[in-house]
Formats: structure tokens, sequence, C-alpha cells
């Protein structure tokens, strides 16, 4: 059988990290918004 | 101690996100530790358990942004628009996934990270079609405009997955032809089947948390920019 652990290895560290920061990149866009209307409001 | 629903909103996580996390562990986990290797390919077989699911969901992503497009186009119901915005921009992380694990599968298998076959090319190209969507989104400020122009460029970018599924028959490929929608039946041991279809779930259990998300992030934005509106007329 070949030794070729470290690919899939790779493969899944990948996919997490792609997932894991495409969540945090939503949830920082969320909080921009709220800072946004949160200054919106404190002008008004 | 038990935290309220709107407690849970503003951490910014609910129950569906958790359960998917849960099963998404789960489904690592059986891939990893539970499942043999294959006797051939040996351990880089595994990038299977993600690569496929990935796929699938990308498939699943950019069909449901299409058919939400379509809708929104008798309807005109800013809802279907916002999902159709999530589902695709959700599919294109979905098909980064497939574009990062196939070279990586490619490698050990083939000795190449690329080669330029119908179905490698086709999945290419399906990514840069709905990044060229993303693009026009943030293009053009009209939310009516944006709508249509978007339903139509996802209505005919998601007619390229029946040639992707299909480029496998069509052309001659170095890619290999579905071992699960095989018409001959599913060709792999039952251990290898369980932890693909757990695969399966769990990342279609990810797509739905992660368009869930992305449409409160569509929401807010439009009810944000729907208060400036407001606020600037006289």
């Amino acid at each position: 059988m070949p030794d070729n652990a470290i690919y899939y290895q790779v493969a899944y560290g990948a996919i997490i990290a792609l997932f894991v920061g495409y969540a945090f990149s939503i949830r920082l866009r969320r909080q921009a918004i709220a800072r946004k209307r949160r200054d919106a409001e404190r002008a008004r | 101690m038990t935290s309220t629903p709107s407690a849970r909103a503003r951490a910014g996580i609910d129950w569906f996100a958790l359960v998917a996390i849960v099963a998404m562990g789960a489904a690592f986990v059986r891939a990893i530790v539970f499942t043999p290797p294959d006797r051939l390919q040996g351990f880089a077989q595994k990038i299977f358990y993600v690569h496929l699911p990935s796929a699938w969901v990308a498939f699943l992503a950019f069909g449901l942004t299409a058919i939400a497009g379509g809708v929104w186009l008798f309807l005109k119901d800013p809802r279907l628009d916002r999902f159709a915005e999530s589902s695709a921009e959700v599919g294109v992380i979905f098909t980064t996934g497939v574009l990062i694990s196939g070279p990586l599968w490619g490698k050990p298998i083939w000795g190449a990270w690329w080669v330029w076959d119908a179905r490698l090319t086709l999945t290419l190209f399906l990514w840069f079609l709905y990044l060229g969507y993303l693009v026009l989104r943030s293009a053009v400020d009209d939310r009516e405009a944006r709508a249509r122009y978007s339903a139509v460029v996802g209505i005919l970018g998601a007619l390229l997955i029946p040639f992707i599924h299909l480029s496998v028959y069509i052309f001659r490929t170095q890619h290999p032809t579905p071992i699960v929608a095989n018409p001959t039946g599913i060709q792999m041991p039952g251990v290898m089947i369980t932890t693909l279809f757990l695969a399966l779930g769990a990342f279609t259990l990810l797509y739905v948390a992660l368009v869930r998300a992305r449409m409160r992030l569509a929401s807010e934005r439009d009810a944000l920019l729907d208060q400036a509106a407001a606020e600037s007329t006289p």
C-alpha cells in the first residue's frame, strides 16, 4: 500500500480551514453591518 | 444555565449550525479513524470523503441558485434573490474545496496535480462563472436590475452542471466515472459507503447552515441600505 497519507491530511486541513475561514468572514461582515447601524443610530 | 434564542443569535451561532458542526466532526472522525485505507490507492483515497461531498453540495448550491433566480423572475420576491446570492457564494466555497482536494488526490494517484481533461476543466469554468456571478452582483447598485441580471447568469451557469456530470461519459477523461451515481450500482465496500453517506449528509447540513448565516447577513445589509435610503429621502 502506498505511503501517501500526507495528501489526505493536507486536503482535510485545507477543507476545514476553508469552511472555518468562510464562516468567520460572514461573522466579520455581520459585525461590520451592525457597527454601521450603530453609527447611523448614534448620528441621528 | 440555558441561553435564550436571542442570546444565541447575538453570539452568531444557531442550533442548526451546531448540528452541522457536530455532523462534520463525526464525518471527519469516521473517515480518519474508522474507515480503512484503500488497498490500491492507500490513505490518499480518503480525500474521496471530502471531494465528492464538496462536489455534490456545489452542484446543489448552483442548482438551487438557478431555481431561486428563475422563480424570482416571476415573483420578484427579494428573499429569493437573497437566497440565490447566498447559495451561489456558498457554492463557490464548496467548488473551491473540490478544486483544492482534487489536485491533492490527483498527484499521488495520477502523478499530476492537474490535467486539462473535460471534467476538471469544466469544473474550473463553473468556478469562474459563479465568481463572475458574485462580481456582477457587487458591480450593480440597483437592486432589481442586479437580481434580474444575476438570475439570468445563475440559470445559464447551472446549465454546465449536467455537462460536468456527463463529461466522463462523453469525453475520454483522466477523471474516473462516478462510483455512486453509477448505472451498475455503487462499487465500494459497505464501510466506505457508510462513511461517504455520512459525509454527504454532513456537508449538506453545513451548506444549509452557511446559507442561513449568509442570508441573515444579506437581510441585515438590505435593511441597513433601506434605512439609509429612507433617511436620505427629503
